[in-house]
């Protein structure tokens, strides 16, 4: 191959992006995170005000927008860098707040602490986020830049290290990189967790110039947004990944495969793409050297089951995204026919720190056969919502009680749903499995991709294994008989079960059909689209039980169990909050000034009982869905 | 042509070509094996209909024998308690999305489905699910013959037989899931679309979906 | 569905353009019917034909394209377009009241379109921001906690600059669809 040193244009180039970037470090810079997420609590708001206030008060600071940090719960976020200062970060920002800190922080000195969540490096003053409950378990490989790095510039990126992976990696052999992948064990971060490196090793081995590598961003799992964080916040990290594994296996074309629900992925990934293009870091003659590789975005068009590697591979061939059975594998006939490596966003994502590190760091994070970390969306009944990270290993427990911060007061565990519609609802008892792939499946979950739901008192597991269902047979794709019609009859199943109809036969016929979806479907939908509701008949059985034999929903959640009732000895004459917050005039004032409500009206939409001052707290749910006597109806 | 070998099912050697599909070696040598939508000539099976399931030595799951191919002393079981329960579980699973009134059926006494139940000794009523809910209007019409979906078992052997061997792509697959269809363009009657009404879907299909109005019972 | 002569010629020249841009090879196909689904708003019979002719593949299976993914729709959408989140996170914290009260507010249900295409509502399956339970997606912006009330008010602001139809029309909100910036 051509030996123009890549290592030395490399350093030419990192040198160039320092020096742009120390340019901007004299200078404060406010760093807003603007991921979806933040979008969506209001950052562009926050983006302006601080443009605003900024320009109000004459002064020299730059406002830029950065990913998602991961501490969702505190959204919208934002970090102050200034000289002589460490980068403090701030969260729950509306205008007054922004006003202040400009105020006080960038026009003064102070860097108003009492409103700051964390610093960013360590120093005398104030505690970082490593100080954080959760910074004593979180370990973060991949995540450790998003949120921190300007992702809409390439410079920030090099001038961290990046792409000095690649240029070390381009001096030497291919097989050199493959080794170190095989070597750090690094297993498949989609939800089965194959190891990287024997797929990668298997298209090395086929013979042919034309291979392909694909980045599955096509991340389905309702209440999963991992895989769109890193692509958002910090998209080069996939990048140099793929370019790598393309390096490894002699590929010269990849594609990023993204969701359609994900624009501003696509966006970020697409500009990404272009400046590396513009530094010479992809394209043609890579660095200098012989090596070419060519990066394209392929827009999903919203099915969930293109996640599935063969259905992926479908689509982008221009058909319905309909799983193959396997073999062959995509690495003997992947996309066009040819030999395809196709690898999860994550699982890329951890390429260029194995190389840049060595596979003796990474094994040294997590467990020895399952080295690395594991990345989690918490979301459900937990105090720090948002995306972690931790070392494979740590345990269920952990991760809930400590690094999510626990259960908010008044709430009592009940089970934590994980892997999403593959995974399974896990029970108190199992909280001390460690997270892994294999301890997960044997307690009947999955890691999927990470998505992880806390559930309490409240929470229906009858309703929520419906809910799964629902959605898996919504986004099955229907080509095969068991998951076409299976998921479809349990559905219709638990539905039943859910208005109280069926009888323990029917359960056991629940169970029988799961299993058999399980064993009989074509692809890994269909295979693992049982497993919320047999994981929720084995540790919750009584509870279904409830729903039939009692016609009694204990979360008071199934809304045909339900009614709604005003307790009159607990109601007000002198309030009327709930008649207003009705939509369907349900709620009328009795003649002595109480409120009651017309059970034929009411659509059962919890309004009332939101509504209802917690002094009185007088609209409650009852199930069975019995109304009291008349003697207590009438009282008072 | 490929290398002969010996492969065992149910107790019996058998002699066989490296490469070929079980399933059409067993049917080649009178082993039965319940199937809808294996199609001899196609190159990467359907798989869809899950039927022809079979245990093979070495192999912890019932695999498909229509996608399997065959191996030197490959040993295979058609018949274990697992797969009968898969097999009955599927074929119960088609029934309950099949009209099962078939009195009125042209295909009767020459239907797939109900080769499979003699066969399997599996019952041709509903006893375990509800029926799918749903209608469909009936296509009457081409000229000689009729489209009914409520027959339809979804295995594609009249879109192979229009695309592959008539060459004409009026029909194919169409929607997601619960409601995927064997449809025209846009839906429309099969006289109003590009079908050439050359009735090789009518002799491909299985089970009295595609039928001959001469065929029509009363 | 009836096409004024504008339209047909709005298509036509669409779809040539489009398969101007793109090589015509079958695997174009999906990003060729996006381009053409975001140019149109939706994908017509007509579109549907003609990039079957361009492409030289049965018009029936670029239907099947078409009615498999989510994203595409067959019937032009409403001028603003409600998609309500049904992930994990939002279905439990009330995706589906969320999802009746603008049902019982548009008076349309979930698929559909309104009569004057003021509005479309649709579930998405999730949006990626369940920390914001539950949320939904109104003309591309993402809004967070969506509770019934707040649906009150985003109706408002959607209401502003629809037809004369009886519906309210004495507030006046902020300005709509601004995009997601």
């Amino acid at each position: 191959m051509g030996k123009n040193d890549p290592q030395k244009i490399y350093e030419n180039i990192r040198e160039e992006a320092r020096q742009q970037d120390q340019s901007r470090q004299d200078k404060p810079l406010v760093m807003v995170g603007t991921a979806t997420c933040g979008l969506a609590a209001g950052a562009m708001q926050v983006k302006e005000d601080f443009i605003r206030e900024i320009k109000n008060k004459d002064l020299n600071a730059e406002v830029i927008e950065v990913g998602c940090i991961g501490h969702c719960y505190a959204e919208p976020l934002a970090i102050i860098a200034k000289p002589g200062f460490p980068p403090v970060c701030y969260g729950n920002l509306d205008d007054g707040l922004v006003h202040r800190l400009v105020e006080d922080f960038l026009a003064g000195d102070d860097p108003s602490y009492e409103y700051a969540m964390a610093a960013l490096e360590r120093n005398d003053e104030f505690p970082t986020f490593e100080d954080f409950p959760r910074g004593v378990y979180e370990e973060k490989l991949i995540l450790e830049h998003c949120g921190f790095t300007d992702f809409s510039r390439i410079d920030s990126y090099i001038a961290r290290g990046g792409y000095s992976a690649l240029a070390k990696s381009l001096s030497g052999e291919p097989d050199h990189v493959l080794a170190m992948i095989k070597e750090a064990n690094l297993r498949g971060r989609g939800g089965a967790g194959f190891p990287a490196g024997t797929k990668w090793e298997a298209c090395l081995n086929k013979s042919g110039d034309e291979k392909y590598v694909i980045c599955n961003g096509d991340e389905g799992d309702p209440g999963a947004f991992m895989d769109r964080s890193v692509l958002e916040s910090d998209p080069h990290l996939v990048i140099e990944g793929m370019i790598l594994c393309a390096y490894a296996v002699g590929a010269s074309q990849g594609y990023l495969y993204i969701r359609a629900e994900y624009p501003r992925a696509v966006e970020h990934v697409r500009h990404a793409i272009k400046q590396a293009g513009e530094k010479g870091l992809l394209g043609s003659s890579i660095l200098g050297t012989g090596f070419s590789f060519d990066l394209e975005v392929f827009q999903g068009s919203g099915a969930f089951i293109c996640g599935e590697a063969t259905a992926l591979v479908n689509s982008m061939e221009g058909k319905m995204g309909m799983p193959e059975s396997r073999p062959p594998r995509l690495t003997d006939q992947g996309y066009r026919g040819k030999p395809t490596v196709l690898n999860n966003v994550k699982t890329f994502a951890y390429v260029p720190l194995i190389i840049e590190r060595g596979p003796d760091w990474f094994k040294s994070i997590g467990t020895p056969e399952r080295p690395g970390t594991a990345v989690f969306s918490l979301v459900g009944k937990i105090n720090s919502t948002g995306l972690v990270e931790v070392p494979m290993g740590t345990t269920l427990r952990q991760l809930i009680e400590e690094v999510g911060d626990g259960l908010p007061e008044g709430c009592e565990f009940k089970a934590v749903q994980i892997g999403g519609p593959s995974g399974g609802c896990l029970p108190e008892s199992s909280l001390d499995v460690p997270i892994d792939f294999d301890s997960l499946h044997e307690a009947g979950a999955i890691m999927g991709s990470g998505g992880l739901v806390v559930m309490d008192q409240e929470d229906c597991m009858v309703s929520v294994a419906r809910y799964f269902l629902e959605f898996t047979q919504h986004e099955s794709c229907g080509k095969c008989t068991f998951c076409r019609l299976g998921t479809k009859h349990m559905l219709d199943i638990l539905t039943d079960i859910t208005r109280g109809e069926g009888d323990l036969e029917t359960l056991e016929l629940l169970k029988e059909l799961g299993e058999d979806v399980r064993d009989g479907s074509l692809c890994n939908l269909g295979r693992t689209a049982p497993n919320p509701v047999l994981t929720t008949l084995r540790y919750f059985y009584d509870e279904y039980k409830a729903h039939i034999e009692e016609g009694r929903c204990p979360a008071l959640v199934c809304r045909d169990l339900i009614l709604y009732y005003i307790k009159p000895s607990k109601c007000s004459k002198l309030c009327n909050v709930c008649v207003g917050s009705c939509p369907t005039e349900a709620i009328y004032t009795r003649d002595d000034g109480l409120k009651a409500i017309d059970q034929e009206k009411c659509v059962k939409c919890d309004n009332c009982r939101k509504a209802c001052p917690t002094e009185y707290d007088a609209v409650l749910r009852l199930s069975p869905p019995v109304l009291p006597d008349e003697k207590e109806r009438k009282a008072k | 042509m490929s290398e002969e070998i010996t492969i065992t099912i149910d107790d019996q050697n058998i002699k066989a070509r490296r490469g070929e599909k079980l399933l059409w070696v067993a049917l080649d040598n009178d082993i039965y094996i319940p199937h809808l939508c294996a199609i001899k000539e196609e190159g990467r099976p359907n798989a869809s209909c899950r039927l022809c399931f079979v245990e093979i030595e070495g192999l912890e799951r019932p695999v498909t024998a229509c996608t399997r191919k065959v191996e030197e002393g490959m040993v295979v079981n058609t018949r274990s308690p697992r797969i009968d329960r898969l097999v009955k579980t599927g074929f119960d699973l088609l029934l309950s999305d099949h009209n099962l009134n078939c009195r009125q059926c042209p295909a009767n006494r020459n239907c797939a489905l109900q080769v499979i139940a003699k066969k399997r000794k599996l019952k041709l009523k509903r006893d375990r699910f509800k029926p799918v809910d749903r209608k469909f209007a009936l296509d009457d019409s081409p000229a000689e013959f009729a489209f009914d979906r409520s027959r339809c078992v979804l295995c594609g052997q009249c879109v192979w037989a229009d695309r592959v061997e008539a060459e004409v792509g009026a029909i194919g697959f169409t929607k997601r899931g619960i409601n995927r269809v064997v449809t025209t363009f846009n839906d429309l009657p099969l006289a109003d679309s590009i079908c050439t009404e050359c009735k090789l879907c009518v002799e491909a299909c299985p089970v009295g979906a595609l039928y001959y109005k001469e065929d029509k019972k009363a | 569905m009836q096409l004024m002569e504008g339209e047909k010629e709005e298509i036509l020249t669409c779809v040539k353009e489009v398969l101007g841009e793109n090589s015509k090879t079958h695997e174009n196909l999906v990003p060729i019917l996006q381009q053409v689904q975001k140019r149109l708003g939706y994908l017509p019979a007509l579109a549907m034909d003609e990039i079957a002719a361009g492409l030289k593949v049965p018009a029936v299976d670029i239907y099947g394209l078409a009615t498999f993914y989510n994203q595409f729709r067959l019937n032009p959408p409403g001028k603003h377009e409600v998609k309500v989140c049904m992930g994990t996170a939002c279905y439990m914290t009330g995706g589906d009241i969320t999802m009746e009260s603008f049902e019982r507010r548009m008076d349309i249900n979930e698929g559909e379109t309104s009569p004057d295409r003021h509005y479309s509502l649709e579930r998405v399956a999730c949006v990626g921001c369940c920390t914001l339970a539950p949320v939904a997606v109104i003309d591309d912006k993402v809004e967070g906690k969506v509770t019934p009330t707040r649906v009150d008010g985003i109706m408002l602001t959607l209401e502003e600059g629809r037809e004369e139809t009886g519906i309210n029309e004495e507030e006046s909100g902020p300005e709509e669809g601004d995009g997601n910036g």
